[in-house]
């Protein structure tokens, strides 16, 4: 099976045509697969036929969480309780797992950066870069490749004249084709109308601190309503609020903001993460006491947090390397115009 | 019968490892993970049910019952849920990361196909 493989990978890359990754799978994989998975669904389902049923008493754990909500946190919502008051520190932990998720994005998307400082390669390729004929002039063709690659980063389309400043100035019926950013007047509508309903919702979750588990739905809800800006009316619309220096900036605020209402409690009260404000009626904006504060912070952690996920990778970079038959032309020698490998081109 | 969900999420992350164990392209062993997690969230919450229970909410307790007494009455697991909560933004947050590093071996090694990479380096 083997030499028959790679003799037809080596026949499909020398046709620059790669097969499917589906088209030739080897046979011992389903079943080994298929032995181990089957193996333990087996200790799975034997495992999951001891374990307590619907008619078992709930754990010991559960009926404290459901007691102590009322009393000794003002809530009515026994799951944001567990969540921002008895396992708060399983809470804060989370949001530094989510920061770090979020920081992993950020540093593996980032594109590469020109190189500042000297290397002394200009020195070194000084005399071979003098030499007639080496340093040609790129083509015709790679330039205004290049040139559109230009156009488009900075927002314009590439046919060289710029698009309307927003979707919505292109006036109804024309018959030119609909710019990339622009959904048609329908969508945009109903987007419209939509947003601030969501907008809302996803704070309301937060504001009552009964909503279960506050700033989590109501930061996914806060990224929603960015994306669907974003679907509707293009990057430029949406550039001044989701830039990512801003977002950075707001989410460790919301992280400080997070670590302070923990660290309070242990200032004040003893112990981290324990209640050191007022507790307000139950069902009222401020119910709950560091509850809400904590639930707050968190819709600032989480909203921006996933935003800034999200569009990072929404934004990679044409990245791409030369593959090892060095045709980076047509895929990747114009995409990658800022990138040192885009420019040395063969 | 709950003991019914209990093996659809078992069934659920078997079919999620299955995915990871035999595919090759890795968005693929990505959308894997991605059910595996899944499982964990119906297993967690089928976990938290009892039978004819109501969700953990205290509000509007039915005439002649105060919200003290709804506490003590046949409610979902609270500690449960608030696990499937804490696991869908991990979940979140890890397939944000597996995403943008299958994006970025993808433009280095110009293939989705995780063997062609191994392949590769060496």
């Amino acid at each position: 099976m083997r030499p028959a493989e790679t003799g037809a990978r080596r026949g499909a890359a020398s046709g620059r045509m790669r097969p499917e990754a589906a088209e030739h799978e080897p046979l011992h994989r389903p079943l080994i697969a298929a032995l181990l998975v089957g193996g333990l669904a087996a200790a799975m389902a034997i495992a999951v036929a001891g374990i307590p049923r619907e008619h078992a008493p709930p754990p010991a754990i559960a009926r404290q969480a459901r007691t102590i909500a009322l009393p000794k946190w003002g809530l009515t919502e026994p799951v944001n309780e567990v969540v921002y008051g008895t396992r708060g520190f399983d809470t804060f932990g989370e949001t530094f797992l989510l920061l770090a998720a979020v920081i992993s994005v950020v540093l593996i998307t980032r594109s590469k950066e020109p190189r500042r400082g000297y290397f002394g390669e200009e020195t070194a390729a000084g005399r071979e870069r003098s030499r007639p004929g080496r340093a040609a002039p790129a083509d015709a063709a790679e330039d205004a490749a290049r040139r559109a690659e230009h156009r488009e980063q900075d927002g314009q389309d590439p046919a060289g004249q710029a698009g309307p400043a927003t979707p919505d100035r292109v006036p109804l019926g024309t018959p030119a084709p609909e710019t990339a950013a622009a959904m048609t007047v329908v969508t945009r509508t109903a987007i419209r109308a939509a947003l601030p309903v969501l907008a809302v919702a996803g704070l309301y979750l937060v504001a009552w601190g009964y909503a279960p588990g506050g700033g989590f739905p109501g930061g996914a809800i806060v990224m929603g309503v960015a994306l669907l800006a974003y679907a509707g009316f293009g990057r430029r619309r949406i550039a001044r609020i989701v830039q990512p220096r801003l977002l950075e900036a707001v989410e460790i605020a919301g992280a400080m903001a997070i670590v302070a209402t923990e660290l309070l409690g242990l200032l004040l009260r003893g112990s981290f993460s324990a209640n050191w404000l007022p507790l307000a009626a139950p069902q009222t904006i401020a119910s709950g006491g560091i509850a809400q504060l904590f639930s707050a912070s968190e819709l600032i952690e989480v909203g921006t947090g996933l935003t800034i996920a999200v569009f990072t990778l929404l934004a990679m970079g044409h990245d791409w390397a030369q593959d090892e038959q060095g045709d980076a032309g047509e895929k990747a020698g114009s995409a990658g115009a800022g990138t040192p490998a885009g420019r040395s081109r063969p | 019968m709950i003991l019914a969900n209990y093996l659809t999420s078992a069934a659920l992350f078997g079919i999620g490892l299955y995915a990871v164990l035999t595919r090759r392209n890795m968005i693929k062993i990505v959308m894997g993970l991605s059910l595996m997690e899944a499982s964990t969230y119906l297993f967690m919450i089928s976990l938290a049910y009892r039978g004819g229970s109501t969700a953990p909410v205290l509000l509007n307790p039915p005439p002649g019952q105060s919200m003290r007494a709804l506490a003590h009455g046949n409610v979902a697991d609270p500690v449960l849920q608030n696990f499937c909560l804490t696991a869908v933004v991990i979940g979140v947050a890890v397939t944000a990361v597996f995403l943008s590093v299958v994006v970025r071996i993808a433009q280095h090694y110009r293939t989705l196909d995780c063997d062609r990479v191994r392949e590769m380096r060496g």
